[in-house]
């Protein structure tokens, strides 16, 4: 019955005669809903708060912290950009003040969520400078090191945060891990074991320490640990993924099909998952044409290190099958008479392919890679022109001089479709230039199958198929064994191409 | 009918001279303190002062405190000290009003007009009544009339837009709205017309934005935070819509509406402890809204907090009368709080005017009463469901091919840490993955282990919670499901008449609220097992059912269940005590006749005791309530002792204390009697004829040992003197009791998949051969 309250807020457009007092209701209520975990509910507040006269920097910080949490990277940087400007000024100076370390923290984590690892580094960087006692700065410096790779750097300050406050959980996680990467198992072990020990229940660290059991070479002692696991009823994506890695190391693929499945259902953006689970099942309808990036990466950034080795070990035969290729076709290169010109080499890995051409080229010679630890190993050959850090197709829309030969070794099998991928090679090549690529090979008829590795093999006919849709002239089609695996050789083609009229 | 837009109050100033002691009433009411104003007008009305003033003002206070059925008294004495004033009639139309009775309302109201013709809030009482009754061009005429004594009135401007939305003029609606929200930016009707005379016109994504750029101009104004919650709402994205109830209650910290439309969302939310607060607070300043109170009733019986849950209702239906919507809540606040008789006596009152929730209402208590809990009676209530729905839509076609790979559907709200979710969980994940592939429509969110299990077996997953059954169905149709499992019923967050669209070819019922047949044609199947429906029990179901070949659960200890103890009666020192029984059931199982062979078990064993353990015994009216009843059946309350609730671990652990539980009846315990087994403590039960009066059996029977299953109450009483006076024989059970269930078809999953498999199979296959 009385609902007309005793006093109405003023119907003004203005901002309200009680401002402050209400700025300050705003801001400790989003705060409070920040410590709780509920970024949704703090942002309108805060949508608000900095509309506010003047506006409040904490508001903006508070903002660009919502919209982090909210997995929106790209807006939480604009607010922190904001904030670091009032802050800082806009232009910030080389140091900056110690109170906008906040700002650039905040900046760098959404940087480095948003994938924009070394602008993250150089905004926590400048945090580090700013306050160098505040482990939380090296905290956030250390993580998006270590997802950019640089281990040895990671380690140093992810350890300082971690000297600073040994209890923590998350700072043991965050540094066994980065131990993990850098291959320091002995040292990831102990670490996430009194993580373990402390916090049984803390989200990952058993996953973590399975996998650093797997990456070690133990991979029964990471199954007994995942199994451990899901006995007590812990279930996560990262258990079931390490033992699907384990039952594929055993040859068991309808186990692993089952882990993979599972996992990706309980992780459904990670493609790097999702992918293999589809590989696994084999189900038609779940294919994908082509694999993510992100598998193609998570693949060869953990496998850099020991890339090579495993590949002899293998008896990988892919870069001598090319350079065994290009001898016969271009008898006036073979013989020295002639170079090749610019050579791009999609997919370069480690350089292999690079170092079996290498004295031929006499050209630019530029390598192309998802995985920057790869990248780095090709770069320690000093035998590359350039290498970038991109996905293959895309690496092909690129500037770059009509091209002489382009190789591809091991690359094509991770793409199902090929028609788009050699159609963009044609176009790079210059006329009479070579397309050299090998394939996981599939029955005739069978056109492109996604395999139980997350692999795509491919027909030779449909290869045909789509090299003459290209443009291309299909000059080889040879059935070759790629290397061995724990169950048999791999079959695949090694194909050759030339650029016919454009 | 939105009573809260023409009761606007004003105290009604005396016309007399008067004495001190009314004066200060008056004044105590216009400073909104009617608690205080409630003495000084009571004294005041016996002293003779104010004339019928007193009366009618008293009336008003108590109108403000929701204490309607006084203030209707109060009012009735001004009516006749005041017989040509307006004011007492237009407010027992008012309380006519709250309470439903149209009828009625709109005779005081036209009392009020014949003695005062331009009374406003008369006029647009009227209107509102015209309105509801779907009269409109007549309630136009009355605001009109209304408007034309008061131009200035935003209450009539929005009356007269929201008419103009009806009418289909959603342009000039929003207007209207708009224009009441300049003067009153934290109106909440306002701004819930402003939203949806936008939706008349705009897809909601474009209404968000209108609503957004009018937020940005005018950032503090609490309306656009409102409109924009109702907007969020409508569009089914729950979380974003409490968000903006955040800021609109930040803003407009004072309107009672707001702080409990931020209730209700948290409550939507499952965050009680910030809900209850709020739903109080807005019930106190706003005590004539009858869904409050329901409300703040429904999220007190999530919270297991029944006892408190009658409180209130008892209190709403003194005020409000025997609503439907409350006898049926009532009900449900009787049986869980174990007065079963009663309760299903409020169910059946609510009957004749509640329609078909009525009806799933009185079957949801059926099932714990005493006497008429069974499974004839349980039947029939369910035919009659299906007779207030009419028939079901025809089946949908898919491919019936019996041999393909099946999609199936699990229809749930228990899809985790819920008695669905340890009942289930291990014997979907045995289903073959190659044969079958599982869809969850999830009927509540769930961040649990358990649901992550789920989650990890499910090929699909649909958050269903806040759509419509005809959404839900839809999606289920989309998802090309050829059986679909509700796993639901007629409980809290069941959806069962999403069958009723017919989604799927097969649809199943199984656990969840799987207390009885389901009485409708549109259900094919109760899976069920020869214990719970042995042969000859065909009659009692409109199901077909389907008997797996053992138990028709697959139960999944949890992993931190603790070790089983030592039998408690010989765990001490010395000699032997007498042993403790123990129910872990909810009260609502715990009827006056299994108090009486409780009774009469503990008199035959003099050192025994009993424990009972449920969260509604922490509340004190509960208990109370219980000792009464134990009292009135001879259980002594010194040999019982009553506890609430505890976490999951510590009632497990709390088995550790007890050497035989004693099962209740007529509705039997399901997954307490797994707990019971696998913490090593055997259950002495009585089987009924109902499928809850059968759970004990079926759990007690997989295992083997279906000889503590008694069939009448002498008998039951009989079973647990005897087994109590037998410690060696106890203590062998329990020694090897979680051996036993571990290796009993209770918990073995994989050859629970694979009956399963070959139920559903069976099932499609039947599907497929009718063509």
């Amino acid at each position: 019955m009385s609902d007309r309250p005793a006093a109405m807020p003023a119907a003004s457009r203005a901002v309200p005669a009680a401002a402050p007092a209400l700025a300050t209701r705003l801001l400790d209520r989003a705060r409070l809903l920040l410590r709780q975990g509920r970024p949704g509910e703090a942002l309108p507040i805060l949508d608000r708060l900095v509309r506010l006269p003047g506006g409040d920097t904490a508001a903006l910080l508070l903002r660009a912290e919502a919209l982090l949490g909210l997995g929106r990277p790209d807006a939480a940087e604009a607010a922190a950009t904001a904030a670091l400007e009032r802050l800082a000024g806009p232009a910030p100076a080389v140091v900056v003040p110690p109170a906008a370390a906040v700002a650039l923290l905040l900046r760098a984590r959404a940087r480095q969520a948003a994938g924009s690892l070394d602008p993250a580094i150089d905004d926590a960087a400048a945090a580090v400078m700013a306050v160098p006692g505040d482990a939380g700065a090296k905290q956030v410096l250390g993580a998006a090191l270590l997802e950019q790779q640089r281990f040895d750097e990671a380690i140093w300050f992810l350890g300082e945060a971690f000297r600073a406050a040994p209890e923590d959980p998350q700072r043991q996680l965050r540094l066994g891990q980065a131990f993990m990467l850098a291959q320091r198992h002995e040292a990831a072990a102990e670490l996430l074991a009194h993580c373990a020990a402390g916090h049984p229940d803390l989200p990952g660290v058993v996953a973590l320490q399975a996998q650093n059991r797997l990456l070690a070479g133990d991979p029964a002692g990471a199954a007994a640990l995942v199994r451990a696991a899901l006995g007590r009823g812990v279930v996560e994506a990262g258990l079931h993924s390490v033992l699907a890695h384990v039952l594929i190391g055993e040859a068991d693929t309808e186990g692993a099909a089952q882990h993979f499945t599972a996992a990706a259902r309980l992780a459904p953006r990670n493609a790097y998952l999702g992918h293999l689970a589809a590989a696994l099942a084999g189900s038609p309808a779940d294919m994908p044409d082509r694999a993510a990036d992100a598998y193609v990466r998570t693949v060869f950034d953990g496998y850099a290190p020991r890339f090579e080795a495993s590949l002899i070990s293998l008896g990988y035969r892919v870069p001598g099958l090319m350079r065994q290729a290009v001898e016969r076709l271009l008898p006036e290169v073979a013989g020295g008479a002639a170079k090749l010109g610019p050579v791009l080499d999609l997919g370069c890995g480690t350089g292999l392919v690079g170092a079996a051409l290498s004295d031929l080229i006499g050209g630019p010679l530029v390598g192309v890679d998802l995985s920057r630890p790869m990248l780095e190993q090709a770069a320690a050959k000093g035998i590359y022109t350039t290498l970038h850090q991109a996905e293959a197709s895309a690496a092909l829309l690129g500037p770059m001089p009509p091209q002489a030969l382009i190789t591809a070794a091991d690359v094509f099998c991770y793409f199902g479709r090929l028609e788009l991928l050699l159609e963009r090679c044609r176009s790079r090549l210059r006329q009479g230039g070579l397309l050299l690529f090998s394939l996981e090979r599939a029955a005739p008829g069978e056109g492109w199958q996604l395999g139980p590795r997350g692999r795509f093999r491919h027909a030779a006919d449909y290869v045909a198929g789509c090299l003459a849709a290209a443009g291309l002239q299909s000059l080889e089609c040879r059935e070759e064994v790629l290397r061995q695996e724990a169950n048999g050789v791999v079959d695949g083609l090694l194909v050759v191409a030339r650029a016919t009229g454009h | 009918m939105a009573w809260s837009m023409v009761c606007w109050w004003s105290p009604v100033p005396p016309v007399t001279e008067a004495d001190a002691g009314y004066r200060a009433g008056i004044a105590a009411l216009a400073q909104g303190t009617p608690d205080a104003a409630l003495p000084l007008l009571q004294a005041a009305e016996r002293a003779g002062e104010g004339g019928g003033f007193a009366a009618l003002n008293l009336g008003l206070a108590l109108m403000q405190l929701g204490r309607l059925s006084q203030a209707e008294a109060a009012l009735t004495r001004a009516a006749a000290a005041l017989p040509d004033h307006p004011e007492p009639y237009f407010r027992l139309g008012t309380i006519a009003g709250v309470r439903g009775e149209a009828g009625r309302a709109e005779a005081l109201f036209l009392a009020a007009l014949d003695r005062a013709p331009h009374h406003v809030t008369a006029l647009a009482a009227l209107a509102a009544l015209a309105e509801a009754a779907g009269h409109l061009a007549q309630a136009a005429d009355l605001v009109a009339r209304a408007r034309a004594a008061d131009p200035e009135e935003p209450e009539l401007e929005l009356a007269a837009a929201r008419l103009a939305l009806l009418r289909g003029e959603a342009e000039a609606a929003a207007a209207g709205a708009a224009a009441v929200l300049a003067q009153r930016p934290a109106h909440p009707a306002a701004a819930k017309l402003y939203a949806e005379a936008l939706l008349a016109r705009l897809d909601p994504t474009a209404a968000l934005a209108v609503v957004a750029a009018r937020a940005a101009e005018d950032p503090f104004a609490a309306g656009w935070a409102l409109a924009a919650a109702r907007l969020h709402a409508a569009a089914g994205q729950p979380a974003a819509a409490l968000a903006e109830w955040q800021a609109a209650a930040l803003l407009a910290p004072e309107q009672p509406e707001v702080l409990a439309l931020l209730g209700l969302a948290l409550d939507e939310a499952g965050r009680r402890a910030e809900a209850e607060p709020l739903l109080r607070a807005a019930i106190t300043a706003r005590p004539t809204d009858l869904d409050l109170r329901n409300r703040l009733a429904t999220m007190l019986w999530r919270n297991g907090r029944s006892a408190a849950m009658l409180e209130v209702l008892d209190q709403a239906m003194v005020e409000f009368g025997p609503q439907p919507t409350l006898m049926m809540n009532r009900a449900l606040a009787l049986n869980a709080v174990g007065r079963q008789a009663e309760a299903l006596e409020s169910a059946d009152a609510a009957v004749p005017a509640g329609g078909v929730l009525a009806l799933v209402n009185r079957i949801a208590v059926l099932p714990y009463h005493p006497e008429r809990g069974h499974a004839l009676a349980l039947r029939d209530c369910g035919r009659a469901i299906a007779a207030k729905l009419g028939p079901a839509a025809p089946a949908v076609h898919r491919p019936r091919e019996a041999g393909r790979r099946l999609r199936v559907g699990l229809l749930s709200g228990g899809l985790g840490r819920h008695p669905v979710g340890w009942l289930t969980v291990a014997g979907l994940e045995a289903l073959p993955a190659a044969e079958f592939s599982l869809h969850a429509f999830a009927l509540k969110p769930r961040e649990d282990m358990l649901a992550a299990r789920f989650r990890a077996c499910c090929a699909g997953w649909h958050e269903m919670q806040h759509r419509s059954d005809a959404e839900i169905a839809a999606a289920i149709a989309a998802e090309r499901i050829d059986i679909l499992i509700d796993l639901g019923g007629y409980g809290e967050s069941g959806r069962l008449f999403v069958l009723q669209h017919r989604p799927a070819p097969v649809q199943i019922k199984w656990v969840g609220a799987q207390f009885s047949t389901t009485g409708l044609g549109c259900v094919d199947w109760m899976l069920t097992d020869r214990w719970e429906t042995p042969a000859g029990f065909e009659h009692l179901y409109s199901e077909r059912l389907l008997r797996l070949p053992d138990g028709y659960v697959c139960y999944a200890p949890p992993a931190y269940a603790p070790p089983v103890t030592l039998l408690p009666a010989l765990a001490g020192q010395g000699a032997a005590k007498g042993v403790r029984f123990g129910c872990f059931n909810n009260l609502a199982k715990v009827t006056p006749a299994v108090l009486t062979a409780w009774a009469r078990i503990l008199a035959a064993l003099p050192e025994a005791t009993l424990e009972l353990r449920t969260p509604v015994l922490s509340e004190a009216s509960a208990r109370e309530g219980l000792l009464a009843r134990m009292a009135t059946a001879g259980l002594p309350a010194e040999r019982v002792t009553l506890l609430g609730g505890v976490p999951h671990q510590a009632l497990l652990a709390a088995y550790g204390g007890i050497d035989i539980a004693l099962d209740p009846f007529p509705y039997t315990g399901g997954l307490t009697v797994c707990e019971a087994l696998w913490m090593g403590v055997p259950v002495v039960s009585l089987a009924g004829d109902s499928f809850a009066g059968r759970h004990a059996l079926s759990h007690l029977s997989n295992i083997g040992l279906p000889d503590w299953v008694a069939t009448t109450p002498e008998a039951y009483v009989a079973q647990a003197v005897a087994r109590a006076r037998d410690l060696p024989a106890l203590a062998a059970v329990r020694a090897g009791l979680r051996a036993r269930v571990a290796a009993s078809p209770l918990v073995d999953a994989p050859r629970f998949g694979r009956g399963l498999a070959a139920a559903l199979r069976r099932a499609w296959s039947e599907c497929c051969a009718m063509g």
